[in-house]
Parts: C-alpha cells; structure tokens; sequence
C-alpha cells in the first residue's frame, strides 16, 4: 500500500513540474467522486402496486415505478449500483404461475447488478433458481452458501468488483442458514457456513488484496434478533472494512440507515428498506483524493 | 509536435488521477418510498401486460363464499382461517390416504406462519386462495409414536400460538397439566397416531421436531393449495367457527 501511494505522489509530481502553470488546487477538486448505492429486499414477486383500498400498503410500490425513479438517478449519477438483498421470489401468483421468470427478466430490464440469495429463492427447488438463472442479466453473489454438490456449482460467485468512475466496489453477499427454514429436498445439498467468518474473510480479501475502496455486504441474515441468532447488526460489530450492509429478510423498514459501529469502532451503515418493493434505498458516497479532507473523518448524513 | 506532448501529458494526467487514493468523505442516506407520484415506465408497464392479463383471468375465478371474515388473529390459541384450513385438508386428504392405505388420518396439524393472508367477508376467488396458501408445500401423512404426540401437545402449550389444528383434537390445559382427546378418547400409549402436515413441516420447520422421524411416513403428491381450492369449489358456503379445540381453563 505505501509503495503504492508513494508511485502515485510521484507521478503527479512530474505531471506538476511538467506543466507549470497547472495549479494543483484545480487538480485535486476534480477528484472528488460520487457513488450511489440503490437496493431493494424481499420484494417477494410484487410486481404491481397494491391496490388502491389495501389495507396496509394502498397504492404503494409497483416494479415500473421504481424502474422510473432508478432511470432518473442514474441520469443524475451514471456511477450508480442497483442491488438486492434476497428473496425475490413467492408472494404473488406471478411467482406460482411463472416460476421467477418475470421477476428475473423485469430486473434485468431495470439493469440490476447483483442480487443475493434469499430462503424463498429456494421456493422452486435448487432446480427452479437453475432453470431461472438465464433470465438474469445480473449476478447472484453469495459467499457463505458453498454450491459445490449442486446444480449451483460454479454459477453463483462469492463477490463481485465493481469499477465507476475509478473507485473500486467490492459487493459479496450472504445468506441465511437454511435448515429449519428451508426444506431440505429444496437446497439439497447446499452447505450454510458460518456468515461471521465469511464476512471477515471477504472483506480483507476485499480491502488488502483486492485493494477496493468501498465494501458493501448483501445480506439475507436478518436486521436484528432479540433470541440467539446472527443478524446484521452482530454481523457489523464483529467485522472491519464494510462501508454498507444491505440487509433483508426480517422486513425490516428502517425510516432511514442505521449508524453503527465495526469491531474496530468505526462507523458504518446498516440499512434495509422493509419489503414488498415498496421503497428504495439510496446511499450516496462522496471521495476525495486530497489527504487533508480525508484526515478530518468521513461525515454521515442520514 | 507540441499537440502531441500535452496530449501525453493529458494523458499522464488522466491516469495518474485515476490511481490517485481515494478517501470517504461523506455518506447520505435516505429511504425513497415508491408512490403514486411517480410515473410508470411504459417498456415495463407494456412488457408485464400480457402475464398480468392471463393471471388475472385465472385469479378472478370465484369459488366458495365466507359469510365472515376470515383471520388467523381472531382467536388467542385457534382462529377460523386455521380452524378452516386444517379441516378443510383433512377432509380432502383423507379420502386419499384411506384409499391408499385403508387407514384414517386422526387430525391434521399446521403452523400458524403458514397461514399467509385472510380472507374477508364475501365471494371467495383464486387470488384468496393463493394468498392463503402462496408456496408449493405438498400434504404429507406421518405416523407417530404417542410419545411424539405428547411432544407435539408440549410444543403447542409452549408456542401459545393459534397453529391450525383440525377438529378431531381437543386440547384443554391448565397451569398444572392437560386433557388431550383425539375423536373423544384420551392418548392410547399402545396406539400409533396418522397426522396429515405439509412437507416443510415434516422437514423440522418452525422447529416442529416431532414430525422429523416418524415411524411411517406417506406422500400424497397433493399440493396444500390444491386441497384448499379442491375444497372451496366443492363447498357453497364456509361455515366455520371458534369451537375452543384449544383452550386454557
């Protein structure tokens, strides 16, 4: 890493000599480099809004609006991801009747980049995700399910790195441990690995070796548990280097992302935007290369 | 010449920002709820048309009426969406499995978060019948030792919760013990007992253990939804109530 930063100092010494006149002040400020993050959870095959007189959600969500809304943002800010945390299917008899394809194929069209695996994506079999995969033109990451005894064997990656604007994006995603929840004779022989572990591996590999400037962890864990269960916000405080967890399952909606603190007490964010598709999350994130800025602390604005 | 030198030097420039290491300065976050408000895209508002079309055609189909509404949240350890959803798949199972076997199922047991949306008052369509039952569970008979039984009525004072149980059970408990009758007649330590769940139930979910090694176990291959339509088309009018098969004293 210092060799590296020592290469760059260097090199923009000579660009600065070289060209004289060139101020370095007007340098770095066109370094300054916007993300947007924007994600969905447990849409659960909602493709239309609900109804007008529904009880609970009237009139809210629906998947061309929110292919409007994210249409709109990435005018705004070409440098935008769009993710989802799990269970994308079963809810809806588009689910029963078309067994994922719309879902699949309706995501693609709003250029969704990664997905995660949720417990009810298994609600066709191991088989029906398969026979599903060709409809996704994004991919499903997961680094806690090993697939090696599956159908799944060498279709599912554990991360994905992501390059906009020159920032390196590192996205791995987890799921939730299966038995119990799942029937067997769906996942097969799917094996769950402990998230915890997965997560401190994947994010150094992320951080050190693959020298990414944000992390961000797709999560179908859970938002919080009250009895003896890994969840999210565990999972933030006994890891390091994830800038963001995109959470699921639990259908959890936070009026906005929870700021919370890793093993090395540092803050980062946890956020999950309850289910059904009825709201987006957006999390921008602003970088710079002047050191200086850097020094005073990020700040976060929620 | 000259062009070509500032060019490089862009060049350098350009890269050499590239590598340049960045640092987080600022986070924001919000949440953006998905209103009327914002327009439909028309490329996927066309694109969905003819799969809403066909779904909507076969959802609207009408099948049964329920003169009340129908909740799993109406009673405190039963409620008639349960009540009627245990007993409604005994009666269509069991005519199966007594072909199969010769034998009768004793009663039928659920999990009260399988129960997926009620049903209110009036004409009762596919779509109830889908939101009531979304996933693709199978009907599965287990025989269980009266040990298992005893488990399985342990498990319900525990969890206080209004699983679906069919009307062959009654169960009265007190602080200091219980009365359980299947068809009228206590629990009979020499008899083995046929109780019809779903598939991921018999595979241990909500912890449902009891059902995990039973001494027989049959598949009737017949879908719990299709037994809830199966029986909605049979039936005019559902007629069913809090009968307090489950009660305290």
């Amino acid at each position: 890493m210092k060799r590296r930063n020592f290469i760059q100092k260097s090199t923009a010494a000579t660009a600065f000599l070289t060209l004289g006149g060139f101020s370095l002040q007007s340098f770095t400020n066109k370094t300054t480099k916007h993300i947007t993050i924007l994600h969905t959870n447990d849409v659960h095959s909602h493709i239309d809004p609900f109804p007008k007189n529904h009880f609970k959600y009237p009139n809210k969500g629906g998947i061309a609006r929110r292919a409007t809304l994210v249409e709109s943002i990435r005018k705004e800010n070409p440098n935008t991801l769009l993710l989802d945390a799990g269970d994308i299917f079963q809810g809806t008899p588009y689910f029963n009747i078309y067994g994922g394809e719309l879902e699949f194929k309706l995501m693609s069209m709003l250029k969704y980049d990664a997905a995660t695996i949720g417990n009810h994506d298994f609600d066709n079999g191991i088989d029906g995700l398969y026979t599903q995969l060709p409809n996704a033109k994004f991919d499903f990451l997961s680094a806690n399910y090993n697939f090696e005894n599956t159908i799944l064997d060498t279709h599912i990656k554990p991360y994905k790195i992501f390059n906009k604007d020159g920032i390196k994006i590192g996205v791995f995603g987890l799921g939730i441990e299966l038995q119990g929840l799942v029937d067997s004779a769906n996942y097969k022989e799917t094996r769950y690995l402990n998230p915890i572990e997965i997560a401190q591996d994947i994010s150094r590999i992320l951080k050190e070796d693959e020298l990414c400037d944000l992390i961000i962890c797709l999560s179908h864990l859970g938002y919080h548990y009250k009895f003896d269960k890994i969840d999210d916000l565990e999972l933030a405080s006994k890891t390091k280097n994830i800038d963001l967890i995109i959470g699921g399952h639990t259908h959890t909606f936070l009026p906005k992302p929870t700021v919370t603190k890793n093993s090395i007490g540092e803050n980062m964010l946890v956020n999950q935007v309850g289910c059904y598709g009825i709201n987006l999350g957006r999390i921008d994130f602003y970088f710079d290369s002047d050191k200086k800025k850097a020094s005073k602390g990020k700040s976060i604005i929620v | 010449m000259k062009k070509i030198i500032i060019s490089i030097f862009t060049i350098v420039l350009f890269f050499s920002c590239k590598n340049e290491p960045q640092h987080l300065l600022k986070i924001e976050g919000k949440l953006l709820p998905i209103t009327s408000e914002i327009t439909s895209n028309k490329n996927i508002e066309t694109f969905v048309k003819p799969y809403r079309e066909r779904i909507e055609k076969e959802m609207s189909n009408i099948l049964s009426y329920t003169p009340i509404n129908l909740t799993r949240e109406d009673g405190e350890l039963e409620s008639t969406l349960g009540n009627l959803m245990a007993d409604m798949c005994y009666q269509e199972a069991n005519p199966i499995f007594n072909k199969k076997t010769g034998k009768n199922i004793d009663f039928a047991l659920f999990n009260f978060g399988g129960v997926r949306a009620s049903i209110p008052k009036g004409n009762i369509t596919m779509q109830h019948a889908f939101n009531l039952m979304p996933f693709e569970n199978q009907l599965v008979v287990v025989e269980l030792s009266s040990e298992k039984i005893k488990e399985l009525i342990t498990y319900l004072i525990h969890k206080k919760k209004a699983h679906p149980i069919s009307k062959q059970v009654s169960l009265v408990y007190t602080n200091n013990g219980y009365n359980f009758k299947i068809n009228g007649k206590p629990l009979n330590d020499s008899k083995t007992y046929f109780v019809l769940t779903s598939d991921y139930l018999q595979h241990g979910g909500d912890h449902m253990d009891f059902f995990k090694n039973p001494i027989n176990l049959y598949k009737t291959d017949y879908k719990l939804r299709n037994a809830i339509i199966d029986y909605f088309k049979e039936t005019d009018t559902i007629k069913v109530k809090l009968d307090g098969r489950i009660r305290t004293k």
